[in-house]
Parts: structure tokens; C-alpha cells; sequence
């Protein structure tokens, strides 16, 4: 029996009848292609999405990052050689960061970073064969939020699927949390957090409110908002 | 879970609870009846260079048994174990990477192979790893008067005249794994493998509520 | 030209045989390689057979020595196999501790003796508490090309048919043993337990694959069959399979058993003559 768009799906369950445009159709985490034509392959178990005209994907739990090219991510420097750096990012293997990807960086002047400082950049390449590769630079080699992040900081990681929660737009949590608290955050794809305050109270304090925040369901979010208040 | 309304084919009771560690990514604690197992699963993550394949992810499967070290017995579910994640798996899209599976017996009162295999399916489809089916497997003894009792408990399996083990898909409920011991005719071997086919459907259902129920409360 | 397609694309060149129903080594998908059976091989063993399945040799000795039962079994001796793949038989073997593979197959094989009740412990006791035989089944894999499980089954169960135990006279007061080695018996060997290993590549089923053919397919089955009756059905995971594909094996490897317990038959008879 076929599945239809916002049925639940399991590994092994078949979606037909695809919705395409000029004979393509676009597919997200979860989904592969199927022996059969028009037909697709769920491979993860989640709530089956559709976006008109053609995108499909599987709404499901995520547990290790997978990097994906454009990603904004946080992550931890974790060793040093020449030109490059290594940076984990919490997938199956560090990615690179060249010391030359910063704004206004050249041969002579590099940015001054040692190993455990914290940076936030963008996957320039994700490649499955290849390391992944990151920048902190825009294509018109301007820094703007990217770039390595201060240590007075505290770097926590969460739920990749609460991350997806946290940058929905119409997430209350951050903005509910601003009202009381001044904070910087820098939230990487990844489910690594980079927070910063004035004072280290106020940085767990949000710690708190966002590990708090991660255990309840969209619903509850704003609950624990008002809770917070 | 009820299988079918007759005592002897009735399954024990199942129950899980999952993301009951933190630090892997994906894990269960399932029991069948008083057989318990705890299975995590890590990956994709980092791989040694000697395990490394550049076509798919490298799948290894650790059994610990209850007390001790692994002994002889154990590689051999080990093998098993190993055999039907890599073929469930969609490791293709993994290269160069390794998806570690961890299986810690907690209590064997029968059926382990059974629950390891079942854990360790709701491991991997906890930990949201890409899978071209999901596995599911039952078990079942043949006393020596022909009768047959799905999922067997220790005793009956010791006193049992043949004990039998298959692990099926959810897409054409096909074999996958049959594991025998002692002797009994191909009637026999048929009627075992229908018993457990259905037995199966049940745990393929028990996994989809599970499963819904986590992921409505997470996402 | 075929060497260079079959090392950049093994799995097509096979696909390619297949597709002509043969295989590379010429064979037809359901034929079996030429089976060699050689008894009384190793003459300082008690008991001992040489098996050969197409390239695939192992050979099996058995060395008894006497020993002190369990408290738990009183009645019962012992059988200990094991199976060893030293570094000689396959470049896939290191030297160092047996590898995954060897362990599995010791066990499995072991499993099946005792399962298929073939031999009974209770026949090697000579003095309940005291006294028993311990049979040491070593299986060394001299050639490994496939089907590793079928040879080591088949040279156990013929080593232990030829196995000849002395009678051994003891004294319990002054624990005192005295060995015949005159009047020897051989032991009861109940049934024959023989085994047939298929695999699967695609949605073909291939009988008795050789080491490149394990290698390629993606899942392996062995049946074993004794006396008309199954022993096991083992498929350790793999691609799936229909059902019917899988009785059709257990059907062909019944009708493969009869032949295979002339030949160990034939073999234990050449060697009295």
C-alpha cells in the first residue's frame, strides 16, 4: 500500500503517483529513488512532507550531523598545521578551515587562532567522497557574522531536530528570551550552540532555558516561555 | 501484543524504551518477556584507516554478552547480527565512514538472538541512519510432541526437539536470516516459518507506534 | 581483454556468465564441484579424513586421549572441534588468533554435532565419574576456495566414522589404567549429518559457490540434511530471499545427501580393504 503525503513512514514504504514538475521532482532527507518509475523509496522513519509543486522529504529524527554544502555551522578548532586547520563540527570526520578564509586575511597577516577556540562558518564544500570544507567569508569575501567566536562564550550542543525548532521563524523561544535577558547566539546547523552574555549567570540561565526547551513539544515552548518570564 | 488467541502461539510481552543513553546516537532498551537487551548505535562516524572503504560505510557489530568476554558463541550472533545490518543499511551513502552497533545482553531467559536483532533495528531507525528496510525477527521451538510455541522462553527452548529463528523485511516479508538447531523435516521448518512470518507483522506494527509516538514528541 | 574487465568490474563480469546460465569456471549455476573423500590420512591420529571440494581441502584429525568427566554430566565424554584457517590456506588469513570466520565455524559446526544428535557423548564414558574419552576433532583448512562449512562437516563426520578407541581397563581402588591397544572398537556414529551451501547473487541462487563467488554475492545459505531429515537451515543474514527459492535449496541438498553418504561410505570401505 502506497504512502500519502503526512502519513507516518517507515524504511520500506513506497511513495507513488509523485507530483512533478516538467517530468522532475525534488526529494529531502529520507527519500531515494525506487526500482519502479515515479516511485520513491522512504529510507528514514518520520511524518511524510510535501511542498507544491514537487519537493518530498521525511520529516524524522536526526541524530548525527551530516554536513551539507551552504550550512552555517559552529565548531570546535581542534588542530592546527600551516595554512589549514581542522574543525570539529560533530560529523564522522573534521573538516578544514583555511586560516587564508577570513576577511582580510593574507600570507602575512592571519587571524590569531589556537586550538579550542570556537568559530562559526559556512560549509564551502560537503562533498560524501571528499572532507568537508569551510569558510568564513561570503562569496564577496566579507566576514559579516561569520568568523571566530569570542571565549567568553559557552558552547553547548543540542538536538539537531531542535535546531530545525529553534531558526523556525515562528519559534517564540529566542525572542521571549531576549526580552529578559541582553545575549549573543550563534546556532550552527550542526546542533552546536555558541552563547554569550554579559555575565556567566545570565549564560546559564539560557543553557538552561534552551536544555529545558529541547525536552518539550512546540507546543510546550511557549509554556516554558511564560515559566521563564 | 497478542498474536494469535491460542497459548502456545502467543508472543511475550514486548516493550521498549528508547534514547535511553545519551551519548550514542541512536538507543533501545527492549525486552521480550525477561530477555532484555541494550543496544546503541554510533555513526556515521570517524573510521580506523584499516577498516576504511571507499565505496560504503564500514558496519561493525560489537555483542557483549552478560558477563565476561565474548566467547565463540557470541561472534556467531555477532556475524549474524553484522550480515543483517549491512544488508538493511543503505551504507552507499556513508563512504568512508563506520556505523558502529553496540548489543549488551542484560538478561537471556531465551529468544536472544530474536531481541538483539529487533533492538537492534530500533537502534538504527532511532539514530535516523538510512535504511533500505526494516528487520524484524521471531523465534519459536517445536516440542517433542509437534507442537509449536512462538517465542519460546528458556526452558521451553532447552527442552524443545528443534528451535527455530527468522528474521524477516517489511517490504515482502522475505527471509533474511534463519538460524536452526536440532532436527525436524521441511513440514515442519515451513510451518515454523509461517508462525514467525506473522509473528513478525506485530513487531513490524510495534515499531511504527513506537516510532510515531517518539518522533511527535521530538519534532 | 576478459582478465582486465574481470578486475575493473567483477561483479558485471559475473552478471554477464550468469546471464548465459554458466559460470566463469564453466559450470552450470546448479552444479556441484567433483567431491574427494580420503580416509586414514594422518596414521599417528585415531581418526582422520581428507576432504576436497573442488579446490577447498581440509583435512580433520582426531586425537582421543582419556580425561575426568564433569560433575555435572557424570556420563558424558567430549567432543571439542576446532576449526583453524591458518595464513596458508587464503591470503584473507593472518597469522595470530583464529579470525571471525574460523570461530563462527568451530561453533556452527560444533552446534550441529551436538544438535543432530549423530554421536552421543554417553558412549565415550568408560567409568561414570571417573573416566571418559575426549575426542580432540582438529579441522585444518589447507585450501580455502568456498563452502568452507560443507568441507569441514564432511571431514569430521568421516574421521569420526574411522576413529578406533582402545579398550581401557581401570582400576578404581589404585586408579590404575590399563590401555588395550589390541582390542580396538570404532565409536557409534548415529546418523550422518551433510551439508550443501548456496549463495546469492542478484536473484539467482548459485549452488556450491567457490571463494570468489562467496565474495561477490551478497549472502550465503547452508542447509544441512540428515537422513532425510533437515539439521539446519542457516542463513546468516544477507539479501533477502522468497521462500520458494529457499525450499527449492533444502529440496536439492536432500537429494545431494544421498550421494555424499555413498561417497563417505565408499571411502571408509577402501580404507579396511
Amino acid at each position: 500500500m502506497p504512502a500519502t503525503v503526512g502519513d507516518f513512514v517507515v524504511p520500506g514504504d513506497v511513495i507513488a503517483d509523485l507530483n512533478s514538475l516538467n517530468g522532475v521532482t525534488l526529494t529531502g532527507p529520507g527519500l531515494h529513488s525506487h526500482e519502479e518509475h515515479n516511485c520513491l523509496l522512504v529510507t528514514r522513519a518520520g511524518t511524510l512532507c510535501f511542498k507544491s509543486p514537487n519537493i518530498y522529504w521525511v520529516e524524522g529524527l536526526q541524530k548525527r550531523y551530516y554536513p551539507k554544502k551552504g550550512d552555517l555551522v559552529v565548531g570546535i578548532v581542534t588542530k592546527k598545521a600551516g595554512n589549514i586547520m581542522k574543525v570539529d563540527i560533530g560529523s564522522s570526520e573534521l573538516a578544514c578551515l583555511p586560516l587564508l578564509a577570513f576577511e582580510g586575511a593574507t600570507k602575512k597577516q592571519k587571524p590569531d587562532l589556537q586550538v579550542g577556540d570556537v568559530v562559526y562558518a559556512r560549509l564551502l564544500s560537503a562533498h560524501r567522497e571528499m572532507e568537508s570544507e569551510l569558510v568564513c567569508v561570503d562569496s564577496y569575501y566579507k566576514a559579516g557574522k561569520l568568523g571566530p567566536l569570542s571565549s567568553d562564550g559557552f558552547v553547548m550542543t543540542i538536538n539537531l531536530n531542535f535546531v530545525n525548532r529553534l531558526l523556525d521563524f515562528n519559534c517564540p523561544l529566542l525572542h521571549t528570551l531576549g526580552k529578559k535577558y541582553v545575549f549573543e547566539v550563534a546556532i550552527g546547523m550542526n546542533g552546536k550552540v555558541w552563547i554569550n552574555s554579559h555575565n556567566v549567570n545570565d549564560t546559564l540561565n539560557l543553557m538552561i532555558a534552551l536544555l529545558a526547551a529541547e525536552q518539550e513539544s512546540i507546543d510546550n515552548v511557549t509554556k516554558v516561555c511564560r515559566q521563564l518570564m | 501484543m497478542n498474536v494469535i488467541d491460542d497459548n502456545n502461539l502467543l508472543m511475550r510481552k514486548v516493550n521498549c524504551k528508547l534514547d535511553i543513553l545519551s551519548r550514542p546516537d541512536g538507543s533501545v532498551l527492549l525486552s521480550q518477556g525477561d530477555t532484555v537487551v541494550i543496544a546503541g548505535v554510533y555513526g556515521p562516524i570517524e573510521v580506523k584507516t584499516q577498516k576504511m572503504l571507499i565505496n560504503k560505510a564500514s558496519v561493525e557489530t560489537f555483542y557483549r554478552p552478560k558477563s565476561g568476554t565474548p566467547g565463540i558463541g557470541d561472534r556467531l550472533y555477532e556475524s549474524i547480527i553484522q550480515n543483517i545490518c549491512e544488508t538493511s543499511l543503505v551504507s552507499a551513502l556513508y563512504p568512508r565512514s563506520s556505523i558502529v552497533v553496540i548489543i549488551q545482553e542484560m538478561q537471556n531467559y531465551g529468544g536472544i538472538i530474536s531481541c538483539a536483532v529487533n533492538a537492534c533495528c530500533f537502534a538504527l531507525l532511532n539514530s535516523g541512519i538510512d535504511m533500505k528496510f526494516l528487520v524484524a525477527s521471531a523465534s519459536c521451538a517445536l516440542d517433542d510432541k509437534g507442537v509449536f510455541h512462538l517465542d519460546p522462553d528458556k526452558l521451553l527452548s532447552d527442552k524443545a526437539k528443534a528451535n527455530f529463528v527468522f528474521v524477516f523485511d517489511n517490504i515482502a516479508k522475505r527471509i533474511i536470516a534463519s538460524h536452526t538447531s536440532g532436527s525436524f523435516n521441511l513440514a515442519q521448518y515451513e510451518e515454523a516459518l509461517e508462525l514467525c512470518k506473522k509473528a513478525c507483522d506485530a513487531i513490524f506494527d510495534f515499531y511504527k507506534t513506537k516510532m510515531k509516538n517518539e518522533i511527535a514528541n521530538k519534532v | 581483454m576478459a582478465k582486465q574487465f574481470k578486475s575493473l568490474h567483477p561483479i558485471k563480469f559475473y552478471r554477464d556468465y550468469l546471464n548465459q546460465n554458466v559460470r566463469p569456471d564453466g559450470r552450470l549455476l546448479s552444479k556441484f564441484r567433483p567431491v574427494i573423500v580420503n580416509t586414514g590420512s594422518i596414521a599417528t591420529a585415531d581418526g582422520s579424513a581428507l576432504v576436497r571440494i573442488g579446490k577447498t581441502t581440509v583435512i580433520c584429525g582426531i586425537k582421543a586421549e582419556l580425561a575426568q568427566p564433569k560433575a555435572e554430566k557424570p556420563k558424558e565424554g567430549f567432543l571439542i572441534c576446532n576449526v583453524d584457517l591458518p595464513p596458508l590456506c587464503s591470503s584473507k588469513f593472518r597469522p595470530g588468533p583464529p579470525s571471525d570466520l574460523a570461530q563462527v565455524t568451530t561453533r556452527f559446526v560444533a552446534d550441529l554435532i551436538l544438535n543432530s544428535g549423530c554421536i552421543h557423548l554417553r558412549d565415550l564414558c568408560i567409568l561414570k565419574e571417573k573416566l571418559v574419552w575426549c575426542l580432540y576433532a582438529d579441522l585444518i583448512c589447507l585450501d580455502y576456495d568456498g563452502c568452507l562449512i560443507d568441507a569441514c562437516l564432511l571431514a569430521l563426520l568421516t574421521a569420526l566414522k574411522t576413529v578406533k578407541l582402545p579398550s581401557v581397563d581401570y582400576d578404581v581402588a589404585i586408579d590404575k589404567k590399563v590401555v588395550n591397544e589390541d582390542e580396538k572398537k570404532s565409536i557409534l556414529i548415529y546418523n550422518t549429518p551433510v551439508s550443501t551451501t548456496y549463495a546469492i547473487f542478484e536473484d539467482k541462487i548459485i549452488t556450491d559457490p567457490t571463494a570468489e563467488e562467496e565474495d561477490l554475492s551478497s549472502g550465503l545459505i547452508t542447509i544441512v540434511v540428515k537422513e532425510k531429515e533437515l539439521c539446519s537451515v542457516h542463513k546468516p543474514g544477507g539479501s533477502p530471499i522468497s521462500e520458494e527459492k529457499l525450499y527449492d535449496c533444502i529440496q536439492e541438498t536432500i537429494k545431494r545427501a544421498d550421494l555424499l553418504n555413498t561417497l563417505i561410505n565408499t571411502a571408509i570401505s577402501e580404507q579396511t580393504h
